[in-house]
């Protein structure tokens, strides 16, 4: 117990300082950018030199950089995430309407990518270098090299376009008035596509990596005697294998959290799903500091969260991790 | 010349070729407008403020033109091109120092309160003339305003203002919100610029970010005959195929505005169910301009600008970017425009040998490997025919030995670049002719205007005589006699083009067969949609 | 001999990138000039015209010469990326395991930042801020790609620091940043080269999904670019973006195979030893 108490006191000591970099560093990306708000503002309205000086004023953005960052640094001590110049709303607001469909988007993706992949993993690992193992390999890794951005849209086009199986966009009907079952199920539908773009590189992913996880432990001394001992091959395969190989997916699991929300910025572009990752590119497009502080520092805040707890189920799981944790 | 109207005829017959077979299947159906129904339409993008009399744009007049009415919207018959819609009439005094306007009786806001002269007067002199972004040119004069009774409206002008201007930008410049909502608090933060409330026959029902506006039918409209749709419905679709998707799997029913590629027209012409419309864009014209930076010194020559000119294929750029649906330019103002347009100025005839031999006359010869200086073309990015254009013009230049270097910027970043650091040699802009040269194209031309104005002169031109036009123009009051002017603006551009247009265009619209009464006026899009039906 | 015979795979992916790579070399000699330049008709399908075998795009340009050409953007992308992600990471990687202490936290705290940030997102603000270029593209893919080889590259100092060679470098007095540099990088290398085949095969996917939002160098082809062109008239023209597309798969997965092959085959000759 004490254990998992340390490792998370010195995991949050750390985050801080991770934050503070994160911030500090994206402020300073964003600074440097040519073109502030009001520049991205005018693009659809134009005006002229008077008009221009009041907005630049009236959004602050006539006070210095330093100025700024530490009245937004001074703001985020009382967790306040400040006013999107873009939105005109508070951005805590912006992303909370944003989040829950960013976090169905990436819990529905990992959870196919997680469980088909390891799933196929294993089926392909419990007889390693038959023929069904190859073909595995070979058919993920081939997924593995497609872009998302290419399937999406071939997805569309062959399973929105031509069948009409599923919607070409959006997260759920319009105004459909659908409440409990009825919406959950209309989500999912709408879902399936951009779910599928964003989860099949990472099912790819976790096959191979569970695949080459049991290739591992078949050699190991303890299979051996299991084998010896009588067990059926099935037993063997799931009660030994399979999880000894799954608890680097594990780690892998947290390690790809930050990573699904990159791609999701073309998954949800393509598919119009309002998540945080299109509002990070309409941030960057719009030059709205604050709003992409917010949407990093809630994604960071949410990575680390995630790796934390695959930490501390990786140290119930797995016994050995006491023993290297001196070197972690 | 002969070459132009070629071109011109032939573009025209294409496209009513288009429209004839497209819109037959419609003819065989029922005419008569139904009732009910939801038409839901793509929306590329969220607009931050839909204050329409705060923010005279396209993009926020897309959705808050069905909330918010304008004094008077344009008309393809009316007088002046004109018809009523919050005033029933107009009329300028001799001086140009008033103009008073006869408002509509028996309109309620969509709060159930009554529309009165105190509000136009509000929007006029708390809104357009200090807001507005188009306003504070126009109403810069504008002192007070007389309200003799509820229905009357008299602007009183400090200086003599040209009542052709005023009347020309009616239909975008004079959105009237309610007084009683605005007169509290600072007008910029108001809750109403994110759900407008106005006379119009539509009201703001509710916006999704990152999803929707709906829009529900206003049964109090003043219209003669209230709304045909129950609700309308902005789909946003920010990725550039998905419109055209939509559509094909009938989950809209009307993409304005191009958001179909032209690439794609031609195949979706061919779909059972949708047509493709040319028409309705008349009144928001977009002009392709090459603006130049005259600091740069090769660019100061006029006999390189005049090369420039003869370098570009207008006619390959009206049938291969355009893919049609654009009319080569002659000059900065656009065709299609009937009041000031005029096609008696020089022309710049596609000429690759003579551009050479002007660049030769101009004393930059070719070096050892065939180029003669560079530069950097900064293409717009807002379009994907500017960008395209951009690729185009770099090869242009290239076959006349001049290397440019293509720099492909965000939208901030390129306003930044070329509106107020003059980091650019050529740009390629996509300014908007807004019906008089007096609030769109003679900005690019004019000097002394401050770093940092969009879409502005930037490049650091400077011509007296062009200048003086301007200026008289702007104080000139008989319509006849201003329009002359312009047309020697004209002239005196081309002769010696301070930018250089190559062609303008307007946006197209795919809807499906069953969407009724569309592109019945010039600035259709953007107008009130109050007889628009849906076949059910 | 055997070895090879036994991964047929890693044949394969050999195979791939060489036929790249001479594509890249002869892209020059076979199509000089600009290969943006307007060469014929626009929208010319593949097959019909032999002088431009794959058909023309919607300017008129050769799609075969942006081919070649464009094997060459996105080889030289990938390599640079890979290169320069692998030179940061082995570097500051080094430095952190053989230092120790509060430099060790420092730059692993860094390290947290930059794993914590979304890699796609990070390069997508760079590339915005600075304007797309081939170089500035490479760096941004390199910034989001350090932090794998810099963990490797610690994980394997800390491991190799307490041998006696370095214990003996201590001895002689060598420069303890002399002794990171040339005594345990060297050794702590080859598993960080590992990851290369990885990071080649992420940073040509990354350059085509920037390229595909706009984020591309307009005055150079690359595959990406070449699918974001062409996917406005994917439905009417679909090898535009089918062309490209595949080239593109094909490069990963060679990268990916070759890469897989020659770990196995190093694993084969550590297990033989």
């Amino acid at each position: 117990m004490s254990r998992a108490f340390l490792l998370l006191r010195r995991r949050l000591v750390g985050s801080v300082f991770v934050l503070l970099i994160v911030v500090v560093g994206t402020f300073l990306l964003l600074e440097a950018a040519p073109g502030d708000a009001v520049d991205a503002y005018l693009v659809s309205t134009g005006g002229d030199a008077g008009l221009v000086e009041a907005m630049r004023q009236s959004w602050g953005l006539d006070q210095s950089a330093a100025t700024r960052l530490a009245n937004y640094l001074w703001a985020l001590l009382h967790l306040d995430l400040g006013q999107s110049v873009a939105f005109s709303r508070p951005i805590r607001d912006v992303i909370l309407e944003r989040l829950p469909v960013t976090l169905i988007l990436m819990g529905a993706s990992t959870a196919l990518s997680f469980g088909l992949g390891s799933a196929l993993g294993i089926y392909a690992g419990a007889r390693p270098g038959s023929l069904r193992d190859r073909f595995l390999s070979t058919a993920s890794l081939a997924l593995y090299a497609v872009p998302g951005f290419w399937l999406a849209l071939v997805l569309v086009i062959v399973f929105a376009v031509d069948l009409r199986w599923f919607p070409i966009s959006g997260f759920e009907t319009i105004a459909s008035g659908k409440t409990g079952f009825a919406r959950a199920a209309d989500i999912a539908h709408h879902l399936v596509l951009p779910v599928t773009s964003l989860g099949v590189i990472y099912l790819a992913l976790y096959l191979r990596m569970m695949r080459a996880g049991m290739a591992e432990v078949w050699r190991l001394d303890f299979i051996r005697a299991a084998r010896a001992k009588g067990l059926s091959r099935r037993r063997i395969v799931l009660a030994h294998v399979a999880r000894n190989a799954l608890l680097p997916l594990v780690t892998m699991l947290g390690l790809q959290s930050a990573q699904m929300l990159g791609g999701s910025v073309v998954i949800e572009s393509i598919f119009s799903v309002p998540g945080l990752g299109r509002l990070a590119q309409e941030a960057v497009a719009l030059r709205d500091t604050p709003l992409l502080l917010g949407i990093i520092l809630v994604s960071a805040v949410l990575v680390i969260l995630i790796n934390l707890l695959v930490d501390i189920a990786y140290a119930f799981l797995d016994p050995r991790v006491g023993a290297s944790e001196a070197g972690a | 010349m002969s070459d132009f109207s070629l071109t011109r005829r032939s573009v025209l017959s294409g496209a009513a070729l288009l429209l004839a077979s497209t819109a037959l299947p419609t003819i065989g159906r029922a005419q008569e407008p139904q009732k009910g129904g939801r038409l839901t339409v793509a929306a590329d993008s969220e607009p931050r403020n839909l204050n329409p009399a705060i923010v005279a744009s396209n993009g926020v007049f897309f959705i808050s033109s069905k909330i918010v009415e304008p004094l008077a919207e344009a008309d393809y018959e009316g007088k002046d091109g004109l018809s009523p819609r919050l005033a029933v009439s107009w009329e300028g005094s001799e001086d140009g120092k008033s103009v008073t306007f006869k408002l509509r009786e028996g309109v309620t806001w969509h709060d159930g309160k009554p529309f009165t002269s105190a509000d136009v007067a509000f929007s006029a002199l708390q809104i357009w003339k200090p807001l507005q972004n188009l306003g504070r040119v126009v109403f810069k004069d504008l002192e007070a305003i007389e309200t003799p009774d509820e229905h009357t409206a008299v602007f009183k002008f400090a200086k003599p203002t040209p009542f052709q201007l005023i009347r020309n930008a009616l239909p975008a410049l004079t959105s009237v919100v309610p007084k009683h909502v605005y007169e509290n608090g600072k007008i910029e933060e108001n809750p109403a610029n994110t759900a407008p409330i106005g006379t119009g026959p539509f009201k703001f029902a509710e916006h999704k970010a990152g999803q929707y506006y709906r829009l529900e039918k206003n049964a109090a409209y003043w219209g003669k005959s209230e709304p045909n749709l129950d609700e309308i419905v902005y789909q946003v679709l920010p990725d550039r195929s998905a419109a055209a998707n939509a559509l094909e799997a009938e989950e809209i029913q009307l993409a304005a505005f191009s958001a179909v590629p032209l690439a794609d027209l031609d195949r979706i012409s061919k779909v059972p169910g949708l047509k493709v419309v040319t028409k309705g864009y008349e009144g928001l014209t977009y002009q392709l301009v090459v603006e130049i930076n005259h600091r740069r010194k090769e660019l100061a020559d006029v006999k390189v600008r005049q090369a420039i000119a003869h370098a570009i294929d207008r006619d390959f750029v009206v049938k291969t970017i355009f893919l049609g649906y654009a009319e080569t330019a002659t000059g900065p103002v656009p065709k299609n425009d009937k009041q000031f347009y005029t096609p008696d100025v020089p022309a710049y005839a596609f000429d690759v040998a003579k551009a050479n031999a002007l660049l030769d006359e101009a004393g930059y010869k070719p070096g050892a490997d065939g180029k003669r200086f560079k530069l950097k073309l900064l293409p717009a990015p807002y379009f994907n025919e500017t960008k395209q254009f951009g690729d185009y013009l770099r090869q242009a230049l290239a076959a006349i030995g001049i290397d440019a270097e293509l720099v492909n910027n965000d939208s901030a970043a390129h306003m930044k670049a070329v509106y107020t650091d003059h980091a650019f040699d050529l740009a390629v802009g996509p300014p908007v002719f807004r019906g008089d040269p007096a609030i769109s194209t003679t900005i690019l031309a004019q000097s002394g205007i401050p770093d940092g104005v969009p879409f502005s002169n930037q490049g650091g031109y400077k011509n007296a005589d062009i200048d003086a036009i301007i200026a008289k123009a702007a104080e000139t009051l008989d319509a006849k006699a201003r329009t002359d002017l312009y047309k020697e603006f004209q002239k005196k551009v081309v002769e010696d083009l301070p930018f250089i247009n190559v062609a303008d265009w307007t946006f197209i619209s795919v809807a499906s067969d069953k969407v009724g009464n569309i592109a019945d006026n010039p600035r259709w899009a953007v107008s009130n949609w109050s007889d628009t039906w849906l076949a059910q | 001999m055997r070895r090879l015979a036994s991964a047929p795979e890693a044949l394969v992916g050999l195979g791939i990138l060489a036929a790249l790579t001479v594509m890249a070399l002869a892209a020059s000699m076979l199509f000089p000039g600009d290969p943006l330049a307007i060469k014929g008709a626009p929208l010319l399908p593949p097959f019909q015209d032999w002088s431009l075998p794959l058909g023309t795009d919607r300017l008129g340009r050769d799609v075969l010469a942006e081919l070649f050409h464009g094997a060459r953007a996105s080889l030289a992308v990938g390599l640079a990326a890979a290169a320069a992600a692998i030179a940061v990471g082995a570097v500051v990687g080094t430095l952190a395991g053989f230092a120790g202490g509060i430099v060790d936290e420092a730059l692993m705290r860094i390290t947290d930042a930059f794993q914590t940030v979304p890699s796609f997102l990070l390069a997508l603000a760079f590339v915005s801020v600075v304007g797309p270029s081939l170089t500035v593209v490479v760096i941004a893919i390199a910034l989001s790609a350090w932090t794998g080889p810099a963990r490797v590259a610690r994980a394997e100092v800390l491991s190799i620091r307490e041998r006696d060679f370095v214990a003996g470098a201590r001895v002689i007095g060598m420069h303890p940043l002399e002794i990171a540099l040339r005594e345990v990088l060297p050794n702590a290398l080859p598993p960080v080269l590992a990851l290369s085949s990885v990071i080649v095969a992420s940073a040509i996917l990354i350059e085509a999904a920037l390229s595909f939002l706009g984020l591309g160098d307009p005055n150079r082809v690359t595959w990406g670019g070449m699918i974001a062109e062409g996917r406005t008239v994917l439905r009417s023209a679909p090898f535009l973006s089918i062309v490209p597309g595949i080239a593109l798969v094909l490069t990963v997965l060679g990268v990916y195979l070759a890469g897989e092959g020659v770990v196995e085959g190093t694993a084969v000759r550590k297990g033989l030893s």
